[in-house]
């Protein structure tokens, strides 16, 4: 029992951190949203553990535990690939970004020089 | 044709070269155009290239080499050139070879065109050993997966037509960009050829690809080829 009412604190506690974050706007819905869903499935499954070692034995787990941190390594490492989609996503946008500055302050150099923006030099 | 052809020169940290190679090519007689993207430097690069007649764009960090080439074609796209070169800045490429690797887009046979040190007659300079021998895989590589036969597939010395340069500004390959370059052409059904050029060894500096990088070089670009094989799409239409 105390460790259902361990497990159920510490769920509780997760999704309470990621609302809290999401309502500061620390994280966005976008990012938040997976994190929610872990959050709520973790509460869900703290206080129907019952249900969770149903699952673990149909799929053929001699331990509980060992069906957990299955679970809980995989949702990672979904996770983070998503993480990493993001992350070159903003890398793109970046690399673009400073293309787009770089040839903008060419053409903003240019007319100060006063010297037209399509006179050649060659 | 003087105001269509742009000379796309890439320079991080090239303050000992930079001024020398534009100047070459400014006095080897082609009527072109000079860029020099200044990708990030944290020496005198910019200045020294503002000595010269030359366009200079500075990236404000350091993007790697395919990011300030791409640059150079968003110029060229933007400014409306017919014809992009591709130049080293570190003195390894011949602006004399600069007339004989635009001539086929000239002439209509080709949208890219490679400068190569593995035809004949052959460049006095060509590499040290391990490098030749991973530059024929990736030739032997590319022509397996693709019908296209490039001798120097890591050759930075290439022309481009006006479609090639509107794809390239879209999207062009980031890391170690040459020889994944040739499979996104390829896939867009660019025609490539190649033409014999030379090429020096660089005049001052250390090459961007270093001995503790090459194994790193060898394994990121076949994933990167083999990888591109798998994209079908085209996903931009110039």
């Amino acid at each position: 029992m105390n460790i259902k009412l361990l497990g159920i604190t510490l769920a509780v506690a997760i999704l309470c951190i990621v609302v809290e974050l999401t309502r500061r706007e620390k994280l966005t819905f976008k990012y938040a949203a997976i994190w929610l869903m872990v959050s709520f499935a973790a509460v869900f499954f703290a206080v129907f553990d019952e249900l969770l070692f149903k699952i673990a034995y149909a799929f053929g787990f001699k331990l509980p535990s060992n069906f957990i941190f299955f679970v809980l390594m995989t949702a990672f490492v979904f996770i983070t690939l998503l993480m990493t989609i993001f992350l070159c996503q903003q890398n793109r946008r970046n690399d673009k970004m400073a293309q787009r500055l770089a040839m903008l302050e060419f053409e903003l150099e240019e007319l100060r020089k006063g010297s037209g923006s399509d006179e050649k030099i060659a | 044709m003087k105001d269509n052809i742009l000379v796309i020169i890439p320079a991080y940290n090239e303050e000992f070269n930079i001024r020398r190679t534009v100047e070459s090519i400014f006095s080897c007689g082609i009527l072109a155009d000079i860029l020099v993207i200044d990708d990030g430097s944290i020496d005198n690069t910019v200045e020294e290239a503002k000595k010269t007649r030359a366009f200079v764009v500075s990236l404000p960090f350091n993007l790697g080499i395919g990011g300030a080439v791409q640059m150079g074609f968003i110029f060229a796209r933007r400014r409306g050139y017919d014809i992009a070169v591709q130049f080293d800045g570190d003195g390894q490429h011949d602006s004399s070879y600069i007339d004989k690797l635009i001539s086929p887009i000239l002439n209509g046979e080709a949208d890219m065109v490679i400068g190569s040190r593995f035809l004949p007659p052959y460049s006095e300079y060509r590499s040290s050993f391990f490098r030749r021998i991973g530059i024929h895989f990736f030739s032997w590589l590319i022509s397996l997966l693709t019908d296209c036969n490039v001798t120097d597939p890591t050759s930075g010395f290439r022309a481009y037509s006006r479609n090639v340069i509107n794809l390239f500004s879209e999207y062009y390959p980031n890391d170690f960009p040459e020889p994944e370059a040739i499979m996104v052409a390829r896939r867009y059904k660019v025609r490539i050829k190649e033409v014999p050029v030379e090429m020096h060894r660089r005049a001052a500096g250390n090459s961007s690809i270093r001995y503790m990088r090459t194994l790193y070089y060898m394994i990121k670009v076949t994933f990167a080829i083999l990888l591109d094989k798998l994209k079908n799409r085209r996903i931009f239409m110039p």
